[in-house]
């Protein structure tokens, strides 16, 4: 795939006037849904269910932290959390996280109004590139889908786009880590299923940063964990929590309410319910390690499809909300969209997903994930991802600062063609023009050079320039000491877990 | 004679109304209408139109919640007649329901529970993460017909066939049936691990349950 010149600064960044460096923190997202009186009366909705209704915390520690910090105990786990200790936790907690790459480079500063995009994580099932069909998906297809990450020049960050059926199911995790790391070099979000799972990628992340300080100063990964509902909070999720609070790592921390079954189907008592669930956890990370990295969700509201009973990714009224309230708080946030509820790489699939991506830059979405995926999270498209990776250079382009300057403002060279003045050999030409967006899957051909093409579709190109990416892009090798750490840390896990040996293999 | 009553019946399971349906029912029973017409002819017409109105998409899960509680609430002020006319409409069957061990999700699993509850069986919902063993104990204790196992993730689908073998080597199958469900499950994992039926929703569910008891 060609790369075409970029703009120079990006949607979110302003130049520093003394410094000239670019600057990302304090800049407000250009869109908001809420208005400040409705986040504050949200906010306080949240409050009020913490302190009124309180959650139920299935792990001790986090009981017993709260205790000690005040919250009223009943029933054994269930807390009843004062405004205070939120409003403290809101103190302390980082407004910035910056999420570096392999090698400890900083990579994506979370604050402000940026936006980074990433795939999806963990669909059971692949649209195969080559062949459209629907299968199980494989290892080799979480690999493909980091190498593909790591080429396509929009997306900012790695997920394992799939669970691998060939994997033995405990040690999936694992698998997807080391499939992910060795493949890319860009800040990787995993996804584990227990405790034991996250202690063992994060000891893989900390050899391949070169121990746990390395990790803590500079984290090129952060750990997605999902919450039962905003007030009940599995042992799993909090288990986590409370080790990554512990080791200084960025925990992504998302209480999941389905409106009409788990939360009320009104969008604000959704959103009240989850960000009361997320404040919490923000509570317990704080009060296990004070100045811990927490990332906020910046989706909330969303409801079941009442007429299908699916969980859709993309319906458009919650927009903008969870967004709206999490830069009101001022701290990082994990956001969604780029997916689609459609099961073919379609048009349906471009529409929701770039919609969903452009709100999400405009109402600066920090950590943008789900690029990918298809049928509610239940496929992954490595063709889509491609199509999200231009729509992705597309708003990129579309929300750059525009600069005005003599240089861009050209007064000279208009009054020198005069009103009927060529500007085609002109060196001032040559020198913009590629700084304009050129698209490298949309189609711009006049009708005889689109037929000259093969006439295809955008889902045909999409396919083409994945199968081109992946036969020809090598990702940076991890060094050989790091992967043999990371793989020496597998072999431990599959000698820990029995059932790892007995391999469920194509079974969806 | 009765047709504004057996409308106004119908009306009460469009509308999901319990209070309104147990009423109509009350009355049925003072005018002296054959329960067995009440429900076939008043309140059944209405649990019919509401499922076609799902199907068409014009009425949504809710509707279909509602309308199983009216109908709920209508059986039981009729129940104590019926038994006396000797024709008594007993549940379709008994079901433990549940999501397995190491699985929490819990919306698709509450759904299904929900729905085969208005359906008309009676549904022991044993909640998520649940053991094997928990399966087939509680499927002992309350003479279950049906055991409905929902799990979501590719790692805990194995779980399913566990609960197959527990109720296997419990004796309490073939006369227990095993249905399973859940967003990766599909026909083909329901015949590897012996389960007798998949349903890819709640809709499906019931009727699959309906099948598996002769009704
Ligand atoms: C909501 C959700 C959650 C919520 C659940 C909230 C709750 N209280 O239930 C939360 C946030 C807690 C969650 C957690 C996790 N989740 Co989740 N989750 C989902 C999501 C988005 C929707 C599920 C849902 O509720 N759908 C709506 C209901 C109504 O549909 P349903 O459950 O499919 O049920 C219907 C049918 O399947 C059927 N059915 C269901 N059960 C049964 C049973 C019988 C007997 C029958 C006949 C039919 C039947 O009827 C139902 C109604 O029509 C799915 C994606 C998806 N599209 O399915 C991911 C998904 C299932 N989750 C996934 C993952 C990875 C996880 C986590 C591991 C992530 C993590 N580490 O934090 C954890 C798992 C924790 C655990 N140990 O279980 C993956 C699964 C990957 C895999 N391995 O297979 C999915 C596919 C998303 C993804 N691509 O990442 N999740």
């Amino acid at each position: 795939m060609r790369t075409h010149h970029s703009p120079a600064r990006r949607h979110g960044e302003t130049v520093d006037r003394v410094s000239g460096r670019i600057v990302t923190a304090g800049v407000a997202p250009p869109y908001s849904r809420l208005a400040p009186e409705q986040c504050a009366a949200l906010s306080e909705a949240s409050l009020e269910i913490l302190e009124r209704t309180g959650v139920r915390l299935l792990a001790p520690e986090a009981v017993e932290l709260l205790a000690r910090g005040g919250a009223a105990i009943s029933e054994g786990n269930r807390a009843r959390i004062p405004r205070r200790l939120v409003e403290r936790a809101l103190e302390t907690a980082p407004r910035r996280v910056v999420l570096h790459d392999r090698s400890g480079r900083p990579a994506l500063p979370l604050e402000g109004a940026r936006t980074y995009f990433g795939p999806g994580s963990d669909c059971p099932r692949i649209v195969d590139h080559r062949t459209g069909e629907r299968r199980a998906a494989r290892l080799a297809d979480v690999r493909d889908a980091a190498r593909l990450c790591d080429a396509l020049p929009n997306i900012d960050f790695v997920m394992s786009l799939f669970i691998p059926s060939d994997a033995p199911p405990a040690l999936a995790d694992r698998l997807q880590f080391e499939a992910m790391v060795g493949n890319t070099t860009k800040p990787i979000v995993f996804v584990t299923y227990e405790m034991s799972g996250c202690a063992d990628v994060v000891a893989m992340a900390e050899a391949v940063a070169g121990g746990a300080d390395a990790l803590r100063e500079r984290p090129f990964v952060a750990c997605y964990i999902n919450v039962t509902s905003g007030l009940v909070h599995n042992t799993d999720a909090l288990e986590k929590l409370l080790f990554l609070a512990g080791k200084g790592l960025p925990a992504l921390y998302v209480p999941v309410v389905s409106g009409g079954t788990s939360g009320p189907m009104t969008m604000a008592g959704g959103l009240a319910l989850s960000n009361a669930g997320a404040l919490a956890g923000l509570v317990i990370s704080q009060l296990k390690r004070e100045g811990a990295p927490f990332v906020l969700p910046g989706f909330g509201g969303d409801a079941l499809d009442m007429r299908t009973m699916v969980d859709p990714y993309c319906a458009p009224e919650p927009r903008g909300m969870a967004e709206s309230l999490g830069h009101r708080y001022g701290l990082p946030l994990f956001t969604l969209g780029g997916g689609s509820e459609s099961k073919v790489v379609d048009g349906q699939a471009s529409v929701e997903a770039g919609l969903t991506m452009l709100l999400g830059a405009l109402s600066g979405g920090h950590l943008f994930h789900d690029l990918g995926y298809l049928e509610s999270g239940l496929t992954g498209s490595l063709a889509q991802l491609a199509v999200c990776n231009e729509i992705a250079g597309w708003i990129a382009s579309a929300t750059a600062p525009v600069e005005i300057t003599p240089e861009t403002l050209a007064l000279d060279l208009i009054d020198a063609a005069g009103p009927e003045g060529s500007f085609l050999k002109l060196p001032h030409t040559r020198r913009h023009m590629r700084e304009r967006w050129y698209p490298t899957l949309f189609d711009r051909d006049n009708h005889a050079g689109w037929l000259a093409k093969g006439g295809r579709s955008l889902s045909d190109r999409a396919a083409e320039q994945v199968s081109a990416i992946l036969e020809r892009h090598r990702p940076e090798p991890l060094p050989a000491e790091a992967a043999a750490a990371v793989r020496a840390i597998v072999a431990r896990a599959a000698g820990d877990i029995p059932a790892a040996l007995e391999t469920e293999a194509s079974r969806a | 004679m009765h047709d504004g009553l057996l409308a106004a019946m119908r009306r009460s399971i469009l509308d999901g109304d319990p209070d309104r349906s147990a009423a109509l029912a009350r009355e049925a029973i003072e005018r002296g209408l054959p329960p067995l017409d009440a429900v076939r002819h008043g309140f059944v017409p209405g649990l019919d139109e509401v499922g076609e109105g799902f199907a068409k998409g014009d009425l949504f899960l809710p509707d279909l919640v509602m309308a199983g509680e009216a109908m709920k609430a209508a059986t039981a002020v009729l129940e104590p007649e019926l038994q006396k006319t000797g024709a008594r409409r007993e549940i379709l069957g008994r079901i433990v329901l549940g999501t397995v061990r190491g699985d929490i999700h819990e919306i698709g699993k509450t759904l299904v529970s929900t729905m085969l509850a208005a359906a008309g069986f009676e549904v022991h919902d044993v909640g998520v993460d649940v053991p094997a063993e928990t399966f087939a104990d509680r499927a002992r204790e309350v003479g279950a017909d049906i055991v409905g196992l929902s799990a979501l993730l590719t790692t805990t689908m194995t779980a399913q066939r566990d609960v197959v073998r527990a109720l296997d080597r419990d004796g309490l199958r073939p006369r227990v049936k095993v249905i399973v469900g859940g967003a990766p499950v599909t026909r083909a994992w329901a015949e590897e691990i012996g389960a007798d039926g998949y349903g890819e929703d709640a809709v499906a569910a019931v009727s699959l349950a309906r099948s598996l008891v002769g009704r």
